[in-house]
């Protein structure tokens, strides 16, 4: 076994800078501020992108089939490092009252990360397994941090639920293992693909890939697995919130890519149509009961679930073309959902209040704020010219390819009818009065530099989509070769 | 030995159905045990030693404990019925019947390989090997997640000490 | 299995003997009831107020701490038997593995989880 440590390194340095403000917290006599951790914890992610984005093209499959790094593996790390970077940003607005745990914060932000780089480079079930575990337990921790019930309930809802994924995706895991006799996802391929119609006269395989597409779909909060995610998504520090919706979504659509993809694409005729009312389900009622709600992190937490419905149906395509538009939506995606929870953040760390009414007249009181919530909005709904649309245009044109054109068309109703309720939201921001004795909200630096990131992003990638365009075709054509 | 294994799978069951069932919650712990213990023979019948020891050492011994432990910790007032049964008894009852059905399908219904082999002598040796070396990021995984695990729930249960 | 043949025989007639000798009790001794000799008691003493109550949640942080280290042995066990088959790259591996378990002992010390307040 060759002893191959490179292979491992983006994930070493972000779980050293976890170590690191372990240690140096632990060594400390007073709390360290929010304020430092935030801005070197930002530093450090970019870095470890900006390395990743370096490395990129490089292809290894090491200790003996277990670590894949690919450019899927490494174009969802950098994913996953620009939400931490971004987040950890936002964080320091969030923390800055109470900075008590300040420093476990962000060891756990980034433990958090470096389970979703493990996920993404799983090359066998067991690895999968634990790094899904470790990234869950983490995240359990930092969706309680807050005071209050709501947080506990938040926590404990998130664990149980999470729990019983896992035993689905697990009892599926040991059906393949029992059938191919190994943890690999590339042996369990080959094995179970030699004999694939044998493989399907039985009923362990249909069973296998039920139980794993369920515990998937938790992970990525599909309808009818959505129920822990919106008071999951409510209960959370705001800017966790962000990073669930970003970060922990994207880590479950880049697994399930990657076992749909290398382990049941033959198969693909029998669970395709599974998907389809998955998909459809999702974006109609994340997109329909997000109308109704009277709290940001709901109402986001209902579109978030509806762009859930859209990227996956790259996996409907189930093609070259559907993973390439997987890909985009879901980085264009994190700018642009990452850009309304961190609005949420600011506005929630000056009135202490998430409900939409505390949005009223932000375009007075803060206009740079409300128009990145506009901004970042539109671009989830779909409007031309943002981000968003490009996304949308391009998961359409891959299933329309596929002869699902009712499919797409449906989508395309929905999401019509999503861009109204996103322009009740600016209603509330720029047309309403603001609430009296309200005041000019304040702005950090860093919360200044994160919103601003995310809106260049989501203007950038809709008027100009060309290299990330180009980015994923590269991406998606290694992988699929 | 296919009454012993009939033998240990009621026990499995029976005592499972009593965590389930039992009104105190300190009951449903000691019948959780015993499932564990149950199940720790089932690994006998399989010849993984390792695993049943380990299973014993790690459910019986610190996850069981740590079950009564949470309870006179949490526990306010009495026990009599610190486990009560819900309204959605019957639902939970058909899913789980449900899902067993699903299941019991898929492992019935497919040519499962099976080895001529013997199991090996040392399966702890075995084991070994792939943990620490082919395994081994898993294995580093893991002691990672127990860091975290430590770390949480120390910083949640300082919130609730100061609350 | 011949081993396991054995234990299971001695495992039989242990449970069988403490069984056993609980049902010639209860065959050969008179009972009588008293409710003086159904209080619960604590050293001889009667108990005062309820008997199930709250214990401190230092308890349970102990109990967590031990579970951490239990979960050790599990791959200390295996570890340490195959040691000098598995050469210098599984020491490091096992070092790496301690040393953040024991980063977590240092953390629970540092948060005052170990001092009984």
């Amino acid at each position: 076994m060759a002893l191959d440590i490179s292979a491992l390194v983006p994930e070493l340095l972000v779980i050293g800078l976890g170590l690191l403000l372990l240690i140096i917290h632990i060594l400390q006599r007073q709390p360290v501020p929010a304020n430092p951790i935030g801005w070197v914890a930002f530093l450090a992610f970019t870095a470890i992108a900006l390395f990743v984005v370096w490395r990129m093209p490089v292809a290894e499959v090491t200790w003996g089939g277990t670590w894949l790094v690919d450019p899927l593996a490494n174009f969802f790390k950098i994913l996953f490092l620009l939400a931490a970077a971004l987040v950890s940003l936002a964080s320091i607005t969030s923390l800055a009252g109470q900075s008590r745990f300040a420093s476990e914060y962000f060891v756990l932000l980034s433990m958090a990360t470096a389970a979703m780089m493990c996920v993404i480079s799983a090359g066998d079930l067991l690895t999968l397994y634990v790094g899904l575990e470790f990234l869950a337990i983490t995240l359990v921790v930092l969706t309680a941090l807050d005071r209050g019930t709501a947080a506990s309930e938040a926590g404990l809802k998130y664990l149980i639920l999470n729990a019983i994924s896992s035993a689905a995706l697990l009892y599926g895991f040991s059906l393949l293992y029992g059938m191919s006799g190994s943890l690999v996802l590339g042996e369990i391929a080959t094995i179970i693909a030699g004999g694939a119609t044998q493989a399907w006269a039985g009923l362990a395989l249909p069973v296998a890939i039920v139980l794993v597409l369920s515990g998937f779909a938790f992970k990525t909060s599909l309808v009818p697995f959505h129920m822990w995610s919106i008071d999951v998504y409510h209960g959370a520090p705001t800017p966790i919130t962000a990073f669930f919706a970003i970060g922990s979504k994207a880590a479950g659509f880049a697994v399930l890519i990657r076992v749909f993809m290398k382990l049941f694409i033959p198969w693909a005729a029998a669970w395709v149509p599974a998907l389809i009312v998955l998909s459809i389900l999702t974006f109609t009622l994340g997109n329909l009961v997000a109308i109704p709600q009277t709290d940001i992190k709901r109402f986001l937490a209902y579109a978030s679930i509806g762009s859930a419905g859209y990227i996956i149906m790259g996996m409907i395509a189930a093609t070259r073309g559907g993973i390439e538009a997987m890909l985009f939506y879901a980085m264009i995606y994190v700018f642009a959902t990452f850009g309304a929870f961190a609005v949420a953040t600011a506005v929630q760390a000056q009135t202490g209040s998430t409900a939409i009414s505390a949005l009223a007249g932000l375009s007075k009181r803060s206009p740079f704020l409300a128009l990145t919530m506009l901004l970042c909005t539109l671009s989830l709904a779909g409007v031309p010219g943002l981000a968003g649309f490009i996304g949308k245009f391009y998961i359409f044109w891959a299933v329309i390819d596929q002869g699902y054109a009712w499919l797409a068309l449906l989508g395309i109703i929905v999401s019509i009818l999503s861009v109204y309720y996103f322009l009740l939201l600016a209603k509330v921001m720029y047309v309403n009065d603001p609430p009296a004795e309200s005041a000019i909200i304040r702005v950090m630096p860093s919360m200044r530099l994160a919103l601003a990131v995310s809106v260049f992003a989501t203007v950038f990638f809709g008027v100009y989509p060309g290299p990330l365009i180009n980015l994923v075709t590269q991406v998606a054509a290694r992988f699929i070769s | 030995m296919v009454w012993a294994f009939w033998l240990v799978a009621a026990i499995i069951i029976v005592s499972a159905l009593g965590v389930v069932g039992f009104a105190n919650l300190i009951h449903s712990a000691l019948a959780l045990a015993a499932t564990f213990l149950a199940v720790a023979i089932l690994y006998l019948f399989l010849a993984a030693e390792f695993v049943a020891a380990m299973q014993v050492l790690i459910y019986i011994g610190a996850v069981a404990v740590l079950i009564v432990f949470g309870i006179m910790v949490i526990n306010r007032s009495g026990m009599q019925l610190s486990n009560p049964s819900g309204k959605t008894v019957l639902g939970a009852f058909v899913v789980a019947i449900v899902t067993m059905a699903v299941l019991l399908l898929g492992i019935l219904n497919h040519n499962w390989p099976v080895t001529q082999q013997n199991p090996p002598d040392d399966t702890i040796a075995v084991m070994a090997d792939l943990v620490f070396n082919r395994f081994l990021i898993p294995f580093e995984i893991a002691g990672l997640l127990l860091l975290v695990s430590v770390i949480g729930a120390i910083l949640l249960a300082r919130e609730v000490r100061q609350r | 299995m011949s081993d396991f043949t054995k234990i299971a025989f001695f495992m039989f007639f242990g449970i069988a003997f403490v069984f056993g000798s609980m049902l010639v009790v209860r065959l050969l001794s008179t009972s009588k009831y008293d409710p003086i000799k159904s209080l619960p008691y604590e050293c001889g003493m009667d108990t005062i107020g309820p008997t199930w109550i709250q214990f401190q949640n230092n308890y349970f942080m102990y109990a967590l701490l031990f579970l951490v280290f239990d979960v050790e042995t599990v791959f200390l066990f295996p570890w340490a038997i195959r040691f000098s088959q598995l050469g210098l790259m599984a020491f490091i591996e096992m070092v790496l593995f301690v040393a953040m378990l024991l980063l977590a002992l240092w953390y629970a010390w540092k948060e005052g989880v170990l001092e009984w307040s």
